[in-house]
């Protein structure tokens, strides 16, 4: 008999229990759960493709520079060469044009051909690294398109320089 | 005999020509080249006189005034002459109201030019009468008349009459300069009167476009343009502003020069880097490859005589200037002075070459093709591109003396030095040929 009564009130205190949470749960639960979750579903997919193909940009390579007058690369030159090679090799579709540049002084002929020899020696010297020469243009600006506006030491010698641009990936 | 003398000699010579058959006397010009210290000869211009029969309106007045300005400039560009003006100072201790030709020739003046105009319809009709001092007598009177709007070309047109009178050649007071103009980001290639008036835009295709380079003929400028990406050559005609493609070999295309002949364009091709002056036929097609070295060649420029090419070369390690024979042979080297020399122009007398020579600043030299007497003619800021007149009595150039740079002149002694554009932004001038 006790046994019986106890069994009764557990299960008159359980069905208590749970008639409670059952008159709670609909009040609470149906707005927010129908609207909110199906917003950022869709989004989601969106930021995974991202990391997958990683973009090359041209502020990625490293620009090479010159002393006055001259088109053979020097060591820092060098450096930034075997940087850009590096991209280049991991990259193996990237099509790139090679930039020379002068600074303002002497004559615009003169700078033409000096901004081709500058673009030409960091070819050679990528195709000497295993570039393929198939993959990289050049182009000479002369004294165009200068970098930094100026007529002092420190403009030209931002403006005697190769840049690295894309021309496909 | 010393230059003054043998021009005073001449001017006797030429006086006695005059006096006993009164022709034109052709006195005035002396040589050029050997000596400095030439002495211009003096001239002066009077004030237009109004000969119309209607009331003379402001704006015909203005013309009058700008008309005798005009003379007056062009007469003083000359290396040969020096306009005398007019002194109130001495009309005031002379006690004179008018000038002259005895006050005239009181003040230095050889020659004097009396003008009178006047308005037909919408035309200017312009008079000279040109007087020498000495016999005060009158050597040669001439009429022009134009619309009124070309007053200026109308009086350039009569300062070569008057030029080509007194020293028997014709002048430059009607060729054209071509120049390069900054335009926002991009350069575009301008047209003017050899005075900077009348400025004209030829290309307007919003890239780099550079070294224009007239065709013996003046109908047609060559030039550099990277209007399709790389830097291609295209020749522009003078009339239409229509463009053509020329050459577009890899690498640049660049530093285009006419042969005297008008056959052929020595120009600047490189491929990999290595640029090489070469000879391409005025389609593009290449005859022939003149350099052969590893270093930089550029800036090609024909002797008068289209036998002999000049060109920078760095083959020593720094750009000097070097001859070679057209067929790209006999290759000397013609300057030793300074470490820097570069852009080369062969003097049309085919005697002496200007070139830059960089020492600090970049300076105007020249230098005779035997390699001997060197002058510095300009040193005043950055100086660049010296290019010859037509008669080679003047050397254009650009400067950056004064701040941005601008296109001047000067005669082939230095002197007259001269700013004849103001906008800032101008390089690369070129002179155009004498106009036929």
């Amino acid at each position: 008999m006790k046994r019986f009564l106890i069994l009764s009130l557990a299960l008159l205190t359980i069905m208590w229990v749970a008639g409670c949470g059952k008159k709670k749960q609909p009040v609470v639960e149906t707005p927010p759960p129908v609207e909110q979750p199906k917003q950022p579903e869709p989004t989601k997919p969106e930021p995974t493709p991202e990391p997958e193909v990683k973009k090359v940009t041209e502020s990625d390579f490293r620009i090479v520079y010159f002393d006055f007058d001259k088109y053979n690369l020097v060591d820092s030159a060098k450096r930034a060469l075997d940087y850009n090679a590096q991209i280049l090799k991991d990259n193996p579709s990237l099509m790139i044009r090679i930039e020379g540049h002068c600074d303002e002084r002497g004559t615009i002929e003169y700078n033409l051909s000096l901004g081709e020899k500058r673009a030409a020696s960091a070819k050679k010297y990528l195709a000497d690294l295993g570039i393929d020469p198939g993959r990289l243009q050049t182009i000479s600006y002369g004294k165009e398109r200068p970098a930094v506006a100026g007529s002092n030491e420190a403009a030209w010698a931002k403006n005697r320089r190769d840049e690295f641009k894309i021309i496909s990936q | 005999m010393s230059i003054r003398t043998s021009v005073q000699l001449i001017f006797i010579l030429g006086l006695i020509n005059f006096l006993s058959f009164g022709q034109t006397v052709r006195d005035v010009r002396g040589r050029l080249g050997e000596k400095s210290t030439f002495e211009p000869t003096k001239i002066s211009v009077e004030e237009v006189r109004y000969v119309g029969i209607n009331y003379i309106t402001s704006n015909d007045s203005i013309i009058m005034n700008n008309c005798a300005e005009i003379l007056r400039n062009d007469l003083d560009f000359s290396p040969f002459f020096e306009v005398v003006f007019l002194d109130s100072f001495f009309m005031r201790h002379m006690e004179l109201q008018e000038m002259t030709l005895l006050g005239w020739s009181w003040m230095g003046s050889a020659y004097v030019v009396k003008l009178d105009a006047e308005f037909p319809h919408n035309n200017i009709r312009l008079r000279y009468y040109l007087y020498a001092t000495d016999s005060q007598r009158e050597i040669r009177k001439e009429r022009f008349e134009s619309d009124k709007n070309d007053y200026r070309a109308l009086v350039h047109e009569m300062a070569n009459d008057i030029y080509k009178a007194l020293t028997g050649d014709e002048g430059v007071y009607r060729t054209k300069i071509g120049y390069v103009k900054q335009v926002g980001k991009v350069k575009e290639i301008f047209m003017a009167d050899f005075d900077g008036y009348n400025e004209r835009q030829l290309t307007n295709n919003g890239s780099i476009n550079l070294s224009p380079a007239f065709s013996p003929d003046g109908e047609f400028i060559y030039f550099t343009s990277y209007m399709d990406d790389n830097p291609k050559m295209y020749m522009l005609t003078v009339k239409t502003n229509a463009v053509n493609l020329v050459s577009s070999y890899p690498g640049i295309n660049a530093a285009p020069a006419i042969s005297p002949d008008g056959k052929y364009i020595a120009c600047v091709l490189a491929d990999e880097g290595n640029s090489e002056i070469y000879l391409m036929d005025r389609k593009g097609k290449i005859v022939k490859r003149l350099t052969y070295s590893w270093a930089i060649e550029s800036s090609p420029t024909w002797s008068p005589d289209g036998k002999e090419i000049a060109f920078t070369s760095d083959r020593t390690g720094s750009p000097q200037i070097y001859l070679m024979d057209a067929e790209g042979l006999n290759v000397r080297r013609l300057t030793y002075e300074g470490k820097y020399n570069d852009s080369p122009c062969w003097s049309p007398r085919g005697d002496r070459i200007v070139y830059v020579m960089r020492d600090r600043v970049f300076k105007i030299c020249s230098i005779d093709i035997t390699g001997k007497d060197y002058r510095i003619l300009a040193d005043l800021g950055d100086n660049e591109n010296p290019r010859f007149s037509p008669d080679g009595n003047h050397i254009i150039f650009s400067s950056d003396r004064l701040g941005p740079r601008e296109i001047f002149t000067m005669d082939v002694f230095g002197h007259n030095q001269k700013r004849i554009t103001f906008k800032g932004g101008c390089s690369n001038p070129a002179w155009s040929p004498m106009r036929r």
